[in-house]
């Protein structure tokens, strides 16, 4: 943070961007209307015709629904880890980036929390995931790793969200002050009377250390039991005990990479530089070079794990991704994230937007890439050579796909233009405060 | 500095408002060695400071309705997963016990951390009053949420001449009454 900032100037900055929408707002805007229109037509289709009209193949079922659920649900990563984790280790380059990341966190397993009930395809019984006393007594298999899915997402969805609008009240308190009329009685009621009295902060800094705590091993094991989705299941490629930790790094490494994709665009458009530094974004980075460290890493053990096992199936997968009929996902995958990336080894193009931007975007588009590359290579290569089929996604799957960034890029537009998008409170937390001792006068 | 004229009144509303923190703890430091407890003090923002003066190392008793929950949470999936499963047996081949304790780990461990935020989430909106209405004028100034400290006594109950006394010479912006 600038030295020079004072109080009611973070008060001023982070609420100048709210309320006016700009064209340029209304022009993103306009671009997401497309893609969510777009996506329904094609989703729309899918609930009339059925799951036909997706490119499965037996034995592909699992396709690009799976692939993008669990790529939203790995970017869902990022602001929780930001927002607790380096709260717990008191980190200082959280506080002008967390209240954005944590929102992305949000929108992304909203956007996941889509993908059961598209890929079930009958979306209106999605229900039947949940455990709900039902007139015939069918009960969920809690030993499946699915039914751990459905419960491990929406804890932490509702752990994130209360998390979230937690760190939100003394804000939204002070957005409240700064306005009038019926914005003043919706945010009022939002800052459900807060104040800022010293009791409301004793029990607040309590709870807000208990949540971050709380959500730590959240962060952890959330992308641990997505990944017990494939791990528990004897298909080749997916029958590994490295799973765990090689799913949580690479959703941390490409959760990061969309926060600098998100936030370098909002720190320009806001201009909000006195509280997002390039520094900030170079420790993303930094967190983005050691998770993709790990995640190399995690590639090479699987290829010699698969090799030293001697077990022709999963070695025959492995080698199929690389220069059988999925070569080209597996080749996009390990450049994106494991060779383009090493440009952020130089400081220069770490620090620089372009260099940021960019590499961010690169990434992305390789740990979707790894998860298609995981999901479907596998099942079209499994044990019977005449089950070995070539899956390709239809219109409507891209088109589903397209819906999920409009979806998700939709919460986040309207997210910046009605909360705000960095912490005030935790700002001025950071600042130092006027002494009348040091001869700080009042302004 | 604006100053109201002290009054003698037996139980009125007293407001200062610091732009300066440490005056803000040295008034709070005089006020309590004075014998005054039942005043609040307003920041927008945390410090620890006005909270080791207010409470003294007293730690808040949400982390009991967080262990309270964390251990509901737990014992309740764990016994409905249990209860499912003796309700439903899907005998699995290979002599897997029907109530398996590692697989249910996975939920126990979804139920404790849900539950022991939500009650974290209950003790947070008890303990804070929140949501709070019908608040003392004196405790809804804007500039409490913006770049001032305040102390406020919402009922002076008789001393209200004392309590101006000090607040008046403790390097507040602005003392009122009333």
């Amino acid at each position: 943070m600038s030295d020079k900032l004072t109080y009611s100037q973070v008060n001023r900055d982070v609420m100048r961007p709210l309320f006016n929408a700009t064209s340029l707002w209304w022009g993103f805007m306009a671009i997401v209307g497309l893609g969510l229109a777009y996506g329904a037509v094609c989703w729309g289709i899918q609930l009339v015709w059925g799951l036909g009209v997706a490119g499965y193949h037996p034995p592909v079922f699992w396709g690009v629904y799976i692939t993008t659920f669990v790529f939203w649900v790995g970017i869902g990563h990022a602001g929780t880890l930001i927002s607790a984790i380096l709260f717990l280790t008191r980190s200082r380059w959280r506080t002008g980036i967390y209240r954005a990341a944590e929102a992305m966190t949000i929108f992304a397993v909203m956007t996941a929390a889509l993908f059961p009930a598209i890929h079930v395809g009958r979306a209106w019984q999605a229900y039947w995931l949940f455990p709900y006393p039902n007139q015939r007594q069918l009960w969920q298999n809690f030993k499946s790793p699915l039914m751990w899915d459905v419960f491990a997402i929406s804890t932490y969805f509702t752990v994130s969200t209360v998390f979230f609008l937690i760190g939100l009240v003394p804000d939204i308190a002070a957005v409240r002050d700064n306005t009038r009329g019926w914005t003043r009685r919706l945010y009022a009621a939002m800052a459900l009377g807060w104040r800022g009295t010293d009791r409301q902060w004793h029990h607040y800094m309590a709870a807000y250390g208990f949540f971050a705590a709380l959500a730590t091993p959240l962060v952890l094991s959330v992308h641990s039991v997505v990944s017990w989705d494939f791990a528990m299941a004897n298909t080749p490629g997916w029958h590994s005990t490295i799973f765990p930790p090689y799913f949580v790094a690479g959703a941390i490494y490409s959760g990061c990479a969309m926060v600098i994709t998100l936030m370098l665009p909002l720190t320009k458009f806001f201009k909000l530089e006195a509280y997002i530094h390039i520094w900030h974004f170079e420790h993303l980075a930094k967190l983005c070079m050691f998770t993709g460290g790990i995640l190399t890493y995690a590639y090479g053990t699987e290829y010699f794990v698969a090799w030293y096992s001697d077990n022709p199936y999963e070695w025959g997968v492995f080698v199929d991704r690389v220069v059988g009929k999925y070569w080209w996902v597996f080749w996009i995958m390990f450049m994106c994230n494991c060779v383009l990336p090493l440009v952020w080894w130089f400081k220069k193009v770490r620090t620089s937007f372009m260099g940021l931007f960019v590499v961010s975007l690169i990434i992305n588009v390789g740990m979707w890439f790894e998860r298609f590359n995981i999901i479907a290579s596998s099942l079209a290569h499994s044990f019977d050579p005449a089950a070995w089929v070539y899956y390709t996604p239809t219109y409507i799957e891209i088109g589903i796909l397209i819906f999920s960034f409009a979806w998700f890029l939709l919460w986040f537009l309207l997210f910046v233009k009605i909360m705000p998008s960095v912490a005030i409170a935790e700002v001025k937390e950071t600042l130092r405060p006027p002494l009348k001792s040091e001869g700080v006068a009042a302004k | 500095m604006s100053t109201a004229a002290a009054t003698t009144a037996a139980d009125v509303a007293v407001k200062a408002v610091y732009k300066q923190l440490d005056c803000l703890l040295q008034a709070i430091h005089d006020l309590q060695a004075a014998g005054f407890t039942d005043f609040q003090v307003m920041s927008p923002f945390p410090r620890h400071e006005i909270e080791d003066l207010m409470y003294k190392g007293e730690p808040s008793p949400i982390r009991w309705m967080t262990l309270a929950g964390g251990i509901t949470g737990g014992t309740m999936i764990f016994t409905l997963a249990s209860l499912t499963h003796a309700n439903w047996p899907m005998i699995i081949p290979g002599g897997k016990p029907l109530i398996s304790i590692p697989p249910f780990l996975v939920i126990t461990f979804e139920g404790t951390i849900l539950w022991a935020s939500m009650m974290t989430l209950f003790g947070l909106l008890i303990h804070c009053g929140l949501p709070a209405t019908n608040l003392h004028p004196a405790i809804e100034d804007p500039r409490f949420t913006n770049d001032c400290f305040g102390i406020v006594f919402t009922s002076t109950g008789g001393q209200t001449a004392k309590i101006l006394h000090i607040l008046e010479h403790s390097g507040a912006i602005e003392v009122s009454n009333g």
